[in-house]
Protein backbone atom coordinates (compact mmCIF):
# COMPACT_ATOMS: atom_id res chain seq x y z
CA UNK A 1 0.00 0.00 0.00
CA UNK A 2 1.07 3.42 -1.29
CA UNK A 3 0.44 5.99 1.04
CA UNK A 4 0.89 10.05 0.31
CA UNK A 5 1.35 12.73 2.90
CA UNK A 6 1.20 16.49 2.02
CA UNK A 7 1.51 18.51 4.83
CA UNK A 8 0.11 22.00 5.02
CA UNK A 9 2.15 24.07 7.14
CA UNK A 10 3.71 27.57 7.04
CA UNK A 11 6.42 26.96 9.70
CA UNK A 12 7.33 23.64 9.67
CA UNK A 13 10.71 23.50 10.77
CA UNK A 14 9.09 25.52 14.12
CA UNK A 15 6.31 22.94 14.97
CA UNK A 16 7.45 20.13 16.99
CA UNK A 17 3.81 18.27 16.57
CA UNK A 18 4.88 18.13 12.64
CA UNK A 19 9.06 16.98 13.17
CA UNK A 20 7.54 14.55 15.98
CA UNK A 21 5.37 12.98 13.09
CA UNK A 22 7.89 13.36 10.55
CA UNK A 23 10.00 11.28 13.02
CA UNK A 24 7.55 8.91 13.40
CA UNK A 25 6.88 7.87 9.58
CA UNK A 26 7.39 3.95 9.61
CA UNK A 27 10.38 3.02 7.47
CA UNK A 28 9.68 0.04 5.83
CA UNK A 29 6.64 1.34 4.29
CA UNK A 30 5.81 3.26 0.96
CA UNK A 31 5.10 6.28 1.55
CA UNK A 32 5.78 9.47 -0.38
CA UNK A 33 5.68 12.54 1.69
CA UNK A 34 5.73 16.45 0.79
CA UNK A 35 5.27 19.43 1.63
CA UNK A 36 3.14 21.71 0.39
CA UNK A 37 4.15 25.01 1.44
CA UNK A 38 7.58 24.62 0.49
CA UNK A 39 6.75 24.35 -3.49
CA UNK A 40 6.79 27.67 -5.18
CA UNK A 41 4.86 26.60 -7.72
CA UNK A 42 2.74 23.31 -8.09
CA UNK A 43 3.81 20.70 -10.74
CA UNK A 44 -0.11 19.71 -11.84
CA UNK A 45 1.08 16.79 -13.77
CA UNK A 46 3.28 15.23 -11.30
CA UNK A 47 0.89 15.75 -8.12
CA UNK A 48 -2.26 14.32 -10.11
CA UNK A 49 0.37 11.36 -10.95
CA UNK A 50 1.35 10.87 -7.24
CA UNK A 51 -2.89 11.31 -6.24
CA UNK A 52 -3.10 8.66 -9.12
CA UNK A 53 0.07 6.10 -7.45
CA UNK A 54 -1.53 6.04 -3.60
CA UNK A 55 -4.00 4.13 -2.26
CA UNK A 56 -4.52 6.09 0.93
CA UNK A 57 -3.91 10.08 1.26
CA UNK A 58 -3.31 11.84 4.18
CA UNK A 59 -3.64 15.63 4.85
CA UNK A 60 -1.92 16.85 7.32
CA UNK A 61 -2.27 20.23 8.55
CA UNK A 62 -2.84 22.26 11.74
CA UNK A 63 -5.94 23.97 12.43
CA UNK A 64 -6.57 27.84 11.22
CA UNK A 65 -9.94 29.14 11.91
CA UNK A 66 -11.63 26.18 11.19
CA UNK A 67 -10.06 25.50 8.03
CA UNK A 68 -6.59 23.65 6.94
CA UNK A 69 -4.16 25.85 6.16
CA UNK A 70 -3.86 28.48 2.71
CA UNK A 71 -1.08 26.35 1.40
CA UNK A 72 -3.66 23.26 1.35
CA UNK A 73 -6.49 25.37 -0.58
CA UNK A 74 -4.05 26.54 -3.31
CA UNK A 75 -2.92 22.88 -3.75
CA UNK A 76 -6.44 22.09 -4.15
CA UNK A 77 -7.46 25.03 -6.40
CA UNK A 78 -4.41 23.97 -8.75
CA UNK A 79 -4.18 20.26 -8.82
CA UNK A 80 -8.14 19.27 -8.22
CA UNK A 81 -9.30 20.35 -11.94
CA UNK A 82 -12.15 19.95 -12.66
CA UNK A 83 -11.40 17.13 -15.70
CA UNK A 84 -9.31 14.98 -13.48
CA UNK A 85 -11.48 14.75 -10.32
CA UNK A 86 -14.88 13.94 -12.22
CA UNK A 87 -15.20 15.94 -15.51
CA UNK A 88 -15.02 13.09 -17.68
CA UNK A 89 -16.73 10.57 -15.64
CA UNK A 90 -13.46 8.30 -15.11
CA UNK A 91 -12.66 9.34 -11.52
CA UNK A 92 -9.10 8.36 -11.33
CA UNK A 93 -9.25 8.82 -7.46
CA UNK A 94 -12.23 6.53 -6.73
CA UNK A 95 -11.68 4.14 -3.95
CA UNK A 96 -9.12 5.53 -2.89
CA UNK A 97 -8.89 6.75 0.79
CA UNK A 98 -8.26 10.23 2.50
CA UNK A 99 -7.41 11.00 5.86
CA UNK A 100 -7.15 14.05 7.91
CA UNK A 101 -4.27 14.43 10.26
CA UNK A 102 -5.16 17.75 12.26
CA UNK A 103 -3.78 19.48 15.06
CA UNK A 104 -5.68 21.90 17.48
CA UNK A 105 -4.37 24.11 20.01
CA UNK A 106 -7.33 23.39 22.00
CA UNK A 107 -9.01 20.48 23.42
CA UNK A 108 -11.03 17.66 22.04
CA UNK A 109 -13.99 18.78 24.23
CA UNK A 110 -14.15 22.46 22.79
CA UNK A 111 -15.08 20.76 19.71
CA UNK A 112 -18.44 20.18 20.08
CA UNK A 113 -21.47 22.15 20.36
CA UNK A 114 -21.80 24.26 23.66
CA UNK A 115 -17.70 23.85 23.54
CA UNK A 116 -15.36 26.54 23.74
CA UNK A 117 -15.31 26.43 19.79
CA UNK A 118 -18.76 25.58 19.50
CA UNK A 119 -18.14 23.47 16.02
CA UNK A 120 -16.97 20.07 15.46
CA UNK A 121 -13.92 18.92 13.80
CA UNK A 122 -16.29 17.34 11.18
CA UNK A 123 -17.88 19.94 10.97
CA UNK A 124 -14.58 22.28 9.86
CA UNK A 125 -13.72 19.59 7.47
CA UNK A 126 -16.98 19.69 5.94
CA UNK A 127 -15.74 20.79 2.50
CA UNK A 128 -12.80 18.85 2.60
CA UNK A 129 -14.70 15.59 2.44
CA UNK A 130 -16.95 17.08 -0.26
CA UNK A 131 -14.21 17.56 -2.32
CA UNK A 132 -13.52 13.68 -0.81
CA UNK A 133 -17.33 12.52 -1.83
CA UNK A 134 -17.33 13.84 -5.40
CA UNK A 135 -13.97 12.28 -6.13
CA UNK A 136 -15.55 9.23 -5.10
CA UNK A 137 -12.81 8.76 -2.54
CA UNK A 138 -13.65 6.84 0.64
CA UNK A 139 -13.05 9.48 3.82
CA UNK A 140 -11.63 8.06 6.89
CA UNK A 141 -12.45 8.97 10.55
CA UNK A 142 -10.00 11.95 11.27
CA UNK A 143 -6.94 11.77 13.24
CA UNK A 144 -6.98 14.27 15.50
CA UNK A 145 -4.09 15.42 17.58
CA UNK A 146 -5.02 18.30 20.48
CA UNK A 147 -2.53 20.35 22.62
CA UNK A 148 0.10 18.26 21.52
CA UNK A 149 2.38 20.46 24.11
CA UNK A 150 0.53 19.16 27.05
CA UNK A 151 0.78 15.25 25.75
CA UNK A 152 2.90 13.17 28.64
CA UNK A 153 5.89 10.78 27.07
CA UNK A 154 3.63 7.84 27.54
CA UNK A 155 0.80 8.87 25.59
CA UNK A 156 3.63 10.71 22.90
CA UNK A 157 4.57 6.91 22.67
CA UNK A 158 1.46 5.65 22.25
CA UNK A 159 0.95 8.90 19.07
CA UNK A 160 4.16 6.87 16.91
CA UNK A 161 2.34 4.41 16.21
CA UNK A 162 -1.14 5.34 16.69
CA UNK A 163 0.17 7.60 13.37
CA UNK A 164 1.74 5.04 11.80
CA UNK A 165 -1.00 2.75 12.07
CA UNK A 166 -3.65 5.51 10.71
CA UNK A 167 -0.58 6.14 7.71
CA UNK A 168 -0.50 1.82 6.80
CA UNK A 169 -3.15 -0.18 8.59
CA UNK A 170 -6.51 -1.33 6.51
CA UNK A 171 -9.43 0.51 7.95
CA UNK A 172 -12.05 0.03 9.79
CA UNK A 173 -9.49 0.04 13.05
CA UNK A 174 -11.03 -3.19 14.54
CA UNK A 175 -9.27 -5.40 16.75
CA UNK A 176 -8.82 -7.59 13.52
CA UNK A 177 -7.07 -5.47 11.69
CA UNK A 178 -5.20 -3.94 14.64
CA UNK A 179 -3.41 -7.74 15.38
CA UNK A 180 -2.86 -8.22 11.96
CA UNK A 181 -1.07 -4.60 11.58
CA UNK A 182 0.82 -5.30 14.84
CA UNK A 183 1.77 -8.50 13.81
CA UNK A 184 3.51 -7.94 10.34
CA UNK A 185 5.36 -5.38 12.34
CA UNK A 186 5.59 -7.51 14.89
CA UNK A 187 8.14 -9.28 12.61
CA UNK A 188 10.46 -6.21 11.41
CA UNK A 189 10.73 -5.01 14.84
CA UNK A 190 12.07 -8.74 16.24
CA UNK A 191 14.38 -8.78 13.10
CA UNK A 192 16.17 -5.48 13.94
CA UNK A 193 16.57 -6.56 18.03
CA UNK A 194 20.33 -6.87 19.11
CA UNK A 195 21.29 -10.65 19.30
CA UNK A 196 20.61 -10.50 22.91
CA UNK A 197 17.14 -9.57 22.75
CA UNK A 198 16.09 -11.65 19.64
CA UNK A 199 15.07 -14.92 21.94
CA UNK A 200 13.01 -12.59 23.73
CA UNK A 201 11.56 -10.78 21.15
CA UNK A 202 10.83 -14.37 19.12
CA UNK A 203 9.15 -15.41 22.13
CA UNK A 204 7.01 -12.31 22.64
CA UNK A 205 6.03 -12.83 18.45
CA UNK A 206 4.86 -16.52 19.92
CA UNK A 207 2.86 -15.91 21.80
CA UNK A 208 1.06 -13.00 20.52
CA UNK A 209 0.09 -15.76 17.73
CA UNK A 210 -0.78 -17.48 19.68
CA UNK A 211 -2.95 -14.91 21.16
CA UNK A 212 -4.50 -14.19 18.00
CA UNK A 213 -5.65 -17.80 16.95
CA UNK A 214 -7.16 -18.65 20.78
CA UNK A 215 -9.32 -15.04 19.81
CA UNK A 216 -10.20 -16.30 16.77
CA UNK A 217 -11.35 -19.75 17.89
CA UNK A 218 -13.14 -18.03 20.89
CA UNK A 219 -14.84 -15.77 18.12
CA UNK A 220 -15.54 -19.24 15.87
CA UNK A 221 -17.08 -20.86 19.23
CA UNK A 222 -19.16 -18.23 19.99
CA UNK A 223 -20.75 -17.95 16.53
CA UNK A 224 -21.37 -21.42 16.91
CA UNK A 225 -23.33 -21.11 19.80
CA UNK A 226 -25.26 -18.36 18.76
CA UNK A 227 -25.76 -19.76 15.42
CA UNK A 228 -28.17 -23.31 17.62
CA UNK A 229 -29.43 -20.61 19.93
CA UNK A 230 -31.26 -19.25 16.85
CA UNK A 231 -32.88 -22.25 15.59
CA UNK B 1 2.53 -14.92 37.79
CA UNK B 2 0.13 -15.03 34.70
CA UNK B 3 0.95 -15.81 31.65
CA UNK B 4 -0.39 -12.08 30.67
CA UNK B 5 1.55 -10.46 33.81
CA UNK B 6 4.92 -12.54 32.61
CA UNK B 7 3.77 -11.44 28.07
CA UNK B 8 3.41 -7.89 30.18
CA UNK B 9 7.03 -7.68 31.88
CA UNK B 10 8.84 -9.44 28.68
CA UNK B 11 7.39 -6.77 26.75
CA UNK B 12 7.93 -3.56 29.27
CA UNK B 13 11.65 -5.07 29.54
CA UNK B 14 12.28 -5.18 25.97
CA UNK B 15 10.86 -1.45 25.60
CA UNK B 16 13.07 0.21 28.45
CA UNK B 17 16.40 -1.84 26.34
CA UNK B 18 15.39 0.13 23.46
CA UNK B 19 17.44 3.78 22.97
CA UNK B 20 15.46 4.96 19.98
CA UNK B 21 12.14 6.53 20.61
CA UNK B 22 10.24 5.51 18.19
CA UNK B 23 11.18 1.61 19.16
CA UNK B 24 10.12 2.24 22.51
CA UNK B 25 7.28 3.11 21.25
CA UNK B 26 6.30 0.35 19.05
CA UNK B 27 6.64 -2.27 22.18
CA UNK B 28 4.84 -0.11 24.61
CA UNK B 29 2.02 0.02 21.91
CA UNK B 30 2.16 -3.92 21.75
CA UNK B 31 1.92 -4.05 25.53
CA UNK B 32 -1.03 -2.43 25.05
CA UNK B 33 -2.56 -4.12 22.26
CA UNK B 34 -1.98 -7.70 24.22
CA UNK B 35 -3.52 -5.89 26.83
CA UNK B 36 -6.74 -5.38 24.85
CA UNK B 37 -6.38 -9.26 23.54
CA UNK B 38 -6.74 -10.58 26.81
CA UNK B 39 -9.38 -8.81 27.85
CA UNK B 40 -11.10 -9.43 24.41
CA UNK B 41 -10.17 -13.20 25.45
CA UNK B 42 -12.04 -12.51 28.98
CA UNK B 43 -14.98 -11.28 27.63
CA UNK B 44 -15.52 -13.91 24.54
CA UNK B 45 -15.05 -16.95 27.55
CA UNK B 46 -17.40 -14.99 29.72
CA UNK B 47 -19.87 -14.77 27.11
CA UNK B 48 -19.75 -18.55 26.26
CA UNK B 49 -19.47 -19.52 29.89
CA UNK B 50 -22.73 -17.61 30.32
CA UNK B 51 -24.86 -18.74 26.94
CA UNK B 52 -23.47 -22.35 27.59
CA UNK B 53 -24.86 -22.24 31.41
CA UNK B 54 -28.93 -23.73 30.14
CA UNK B 55 -30.03 -25.15 33.76
CA UNK B 56 -33.09 -25.62 31.77
CA UNK B 57 -31.43 -28.24 29.37
CA UNK B 58 -30.28 -30.19 32.38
Amino acid sequence: MTTLILVAHPQLADSTSQQFFKASLPPEASIVWEHLDAQENFDVAQEQAQLRQADRIILQFPLYWYAAPASLKAWEDTVLTRSFVYGDHRYPLADKELGVVVTTGMPAKAFQRGGAEGLTLDASLAPLAAVAQRAHIRWLPTFAVHQFGYLTETQKLQLVVDYQRYLTQPQPDSLTNRQAWFAQRLEQMVAKLPADQQATGRLIATTFDQSRADLDQLADTLAMIKETEDD
Amino acid sequence: MTNDAWLHQQIQDLAQRQPQFTDRAFWVALDQMVAEQAQRRDQLQGEIDGRTWRPDRW
